[in-house]
């Protein structure tokens, strides 16, 4: 019935959950999972992770809008704390808490089974490149529109947090081909005021009525529709693709190798 | 002297029983004759939502002001009709609040709250859909699934029945609908393994007066179209969406939900009647007189639990008694509300999963749309081409107006192991990533099935269509706006920005002091617009 437009936000497993949420429960039920292994069990864990989770970390747990579970689970994250973060969520993420009411401790015991069963298989990631050049290179090419701990431009998404948000994958696909998916409140639009003036810049919301951008100098201005004569949607992203002969495949290891240093800043250094 | 005094106290008691408002069952077969009352959830028992009133007109409508603004300080979303009695406003809200409103002012006068159980759960929001009323009693059906009857005058509880364990997903949001002395509702939970019915029950006393399973069991011709066993009894088929009233039939119309699990096909093979379904029943005994299968085996989450609007239509030549039906399966159906046939059905939106409505009444499936562990798109998704926000039907214009959603979805179907009190959908759909949905305010003749107009939204949206009789069509986007458009042409007349989308719902509209008011719930708020006064 209403499940349909109720939009109860679906299990987000972030991967930040997994830095942040570690509190060592004194008896933690995933310390002995009896569903290990049990192919029942394991089928279960499966239907309980595309209902709740697939949504955001995708059917396959190769990561969507939320982290690449896949990864995580080859990178040594503990049941223990798999278990934990599920159950509490994130806080400041997308990334709900499992509630007990909800989802029994034996069904997250299940969802974990699943997903080390999925989990077995080391994905086949290149190694980490040169961290100093890729700083050095996202200096040059992105920090203009991208900001990373305070510093840097706003027209594009902050990245502090990217290397617990985006897996590898995830990265390359954005840095080569950035037209295949642009975030929501990133997308191009020009605006056409009634005396001729052109700004142009990215959508940051819109209705029927009115439509709020943030220029190119970044200054953010709502519109009515009433004052405009033109409202111009581009199909492309302002980021530019960086295709293997602007950006070699020794470079882009480099730079996803800087990119996956960002794990956020303690509140203290901000 | 004593023989005064019991001829004094005598007149007290009689003038403490005349004091409050009174409603009886001719002011609901009247609808809304009298234009200072809102008296039940759909207007009137066609389910028209189109008031006769005209103060406000395409030429003013430009001026509408907000006069007051509602706030309920707590948590949760309206999706109530709010109910208007002799300037005073009863409106129902989230997690099992209900207040009584000065509609002048917009301040409380009384406010009624019921404690939702800790360990209550369910699939979709506390919600409740509003009030309905007969005497000095408002009846109120509750998300832990009782029935309340609240004195009019101070929201003091005067009778509380169970009309299911909640404990086993059984919830209930739907606004009471009133016929005669009964109060008639239905229960709601299929995403949980439940069994849908309709109930009666006795609005002096509480007592249960019928009983319709929405889920054929043993003995009903309709337990064939379920697996042998006892797949009925999590079968599904909620009731969350106001039914409609045929006084010349004595007939009540009601739209089923749909059956469970939601997505896996081969858990219960067959036509699973009578889900997704619309039900015609005896109003005095619960006896079905006929139904008509809009989405037979649904796998999709289409429940019909839209509004069964019902009109006399000419139809080549002929005059026809109507039941006008936009589901949320992507069709627009018109039935005969005497036979329970199709006259026309055409899809309102875009639909891959059936070709046509064929003669005999049953959609000629396309194939590729049965959801398994690998994901198959359709379109609509599980919110449908429309859900529960009301439609309105202008008999003025003839014009069906509704808002449509645009959608697609890859669907998943797979095993699941049924455990009582616990969420049994068998799948889960996921957005493909290119998909663009939108919404869409869609004027239909129910004549042909064809639209007249549209005013797109650039967003799905879940808010309900009101009419009036100086031709204005009162509407919501999924961006916050309640609008005003020309009902002829669809042309925008007049918006305002809300700060949350209507859901369910465009508000109501009565007469006050000479003056006509619009009132719209959205988020956590009652907003009053009017012209200004002169």
């Amino acid at each position: 019935m209403t499940r349909t437009l109720a939009l109860v936000p679906l299990v987000v497993l972030a991967a930040t959950g997994l830095l942040l949420a570690q509190q060592p429960a004194s008896v933690n039920p995933a310390a002995n999972n009896p569903h290990l292994g049990n192919p029942q069990s394991i089928r279960s864990g499966m239907a309980l992770y595309r209902i709740s989770c697939a949504d955001c970390h995708g059917l396959d747990a190769g990561g969507y809008r939320g982290p690449d579970l896949i990864a995580l689970l080859a990178g040594g994250v503990t049941d223990e704390r798999l278990f934990q973060t599920i159950r509490k969520g994130v806080p400041g993420t997308e990334m709900p808490a499992a509630r007990e009411l909800d989802t029994s401790d034996n069904d997250l015991l299940m969802l974990i089974a699943y997903l080390r069963k999925i989990g077995t298989v080391a994905p086949t990631e290149t190694p980490v490149g040169n961290v100093e050049h890729g700083a050095t290179l996202f200096k040059a090419q992105c920090v203009s529109c991208h900001r990373v701990a305070g510093v840097g431009g706003r027209l594009g998404p902050d990245l502090t947090r990217i290397g617990v948000a985006r897996s590898r994958a995830a990265l390359t696909r954005e840095i080569r081909t950035p037209n295949d998916w642009i975030p929501p409140a990133f997308e191009m639009v020009t605006v056409v005021t009634r005396d001729g003036q052109r700004i142009r810049g990215v959508k940051k919301n819109e209705d029927v009525f009115s439509i709020q951008v943030m220029d190119m100098r970044e200054r953010i201005q709502g519109y009515l529709k009433s004052s405009l004569q033109e409202v111009i949607y581009e199909k492309s992203s302002l980021m530019p693709a960086f295709p293997a002969g602007r950006l070699s495949d020794g470079d882009l290891n480099d730079l996803i190798g800087y990119l996956s240093t960002l794990r956020g800043v303690e509140q203290s250094a901000r | 002297m004593r023989a005064f005094l019991i001829v004094v106290i005598a007149s007290v008691t009689l003038a403490a029983q005349t004091a409050g408002p009174q409603v009886t069952s001719q002011d609901q077969l009247d609808g809304l004759k009298d234009p200072t009352r809102w008296l039940t959830n759909g207007g009137d028992y066609n389910g028209h939502r189109h008031s006769p009133l005209t103060q406000i007109t395409p030429e003013n409508v430009g001026q509408l002001a907000a006069q007051w603004t509602f706030q309920t300080g707590t948590l949760g979303s309206f999706q109530t009709t709010p109910i208007v009695i002799d300037g005073v406003l009863y409106v129902t809200g989230f997690n099992n609040n209900a207040w009584a409103i000065d509609a002048r002012s917009g301040r409380t006068i009384w406010r009624y709250r019921r404690e939702l159980p800790e360990d209550w759960r369910g699939c979709c929001g506390a919600v409740n859909r509003g009030f309905g009323v007969l005497g000095d009693r408002l009846f109120m059906t509750t998300i832990d699934a009782h029935l309340v009857a609240l004195d009019m005058r101070t929201g003091g509880v005067l009778f509380d029945v169970e009309l299911a364990d909640y404990k086993l997903g059984y919830s209930a949001t739907v606004a009471p609908l009133i016929v005669k002395d009964k109060v008639i509702l239905g229960i709601a939970g299929a995403e949980y393994g439940i069994r849908g019915f309709i109930d009666a029950y006795d609005s002096q006393t509480g007592k249960r007066a019928w009983r319709f399973y929405t889920v054929a069991g043993p003995g009903d011709p309709g337990a064939r179209t379920w697996p042998q066993g006892d797949a009925y009894l999590r079968g599904g088929g909620s009731i969350w969406v106001t039914g409609t009233y045929d006084p010349q039939q004595n007939l009540i119309f009601f739209g089923t939900g749909n059956p469970g699990p939601d997505y896996y096909s081969s858990a219960r093979e067959g036509d699973n009647l009578y889900t997704t379904s619309l039900v015609a029943i005896d109003a005095d005994t619960g006896e079905r007189r006929w139904h008509y299968q809009f989405t037979p085996h649904d796998v999709h989450d289409w429940d019909s639990t839209q509004v069964p609007v019902l009109a006399d239509l000419t139809i080549n030549g002929q005059p026809r008694k109507v039941v006008m039906f936009a589901n949320r399966n992507g069709f627009f159906y018109t039935i005969d509300r005497v036979t329970g046939k199709v006259i026309v059905a055409k899809p309102f939106v875009e639909t891959t999963w059936a070709k046509e409505i064929g003669p005999d009444g049953r959609p000629v499936l396309l194939p590729g749309h049965l959801p398994d562990e690998d994901g198959e798109k359709t379109c609509p998704d599980l919110g449908g081409g429309t859900n529960f926000m009301s439609p309105s039907y202008d008999p003025t214009t003839r014009l069906f107006f509704v808002t449509a959603r645009e959608t697609c979805a890859t669907y998943y179907g797979f095993d699941q192991k049924f455990k009582p009190g616990d969420q049994y959908t068998g799948g889960a759909t996921m957005r493909p990533r290119d998909q663009k949905n939108f919404g869409a305010l869609r004027a239909i003749d129910p004549v042909t099935a064809t639209m007249k107009w549209e005013f797109r939204y650039p967003t799905t949206s879940a808010a309900g269509v009101l009419t009036t009789a100086s031709g204005l069509v009162f509407a919501g986007d999924g961006d916050g706006n309640v609008m005003a458009f020309e009902s002829r042409t669809g042309r925008n007349l007049w918006h305002y920005q809300l700060g949350f989308p209507m859901r369910s719902t465009a508000g109501t509209t009565y007469m006050l002091d000479g003056r006509q008011y619009l009132l719209v719930p959205s988020g956590s708020a009652l907003t009053a617009f009017a012209l200004p006064q002169r």
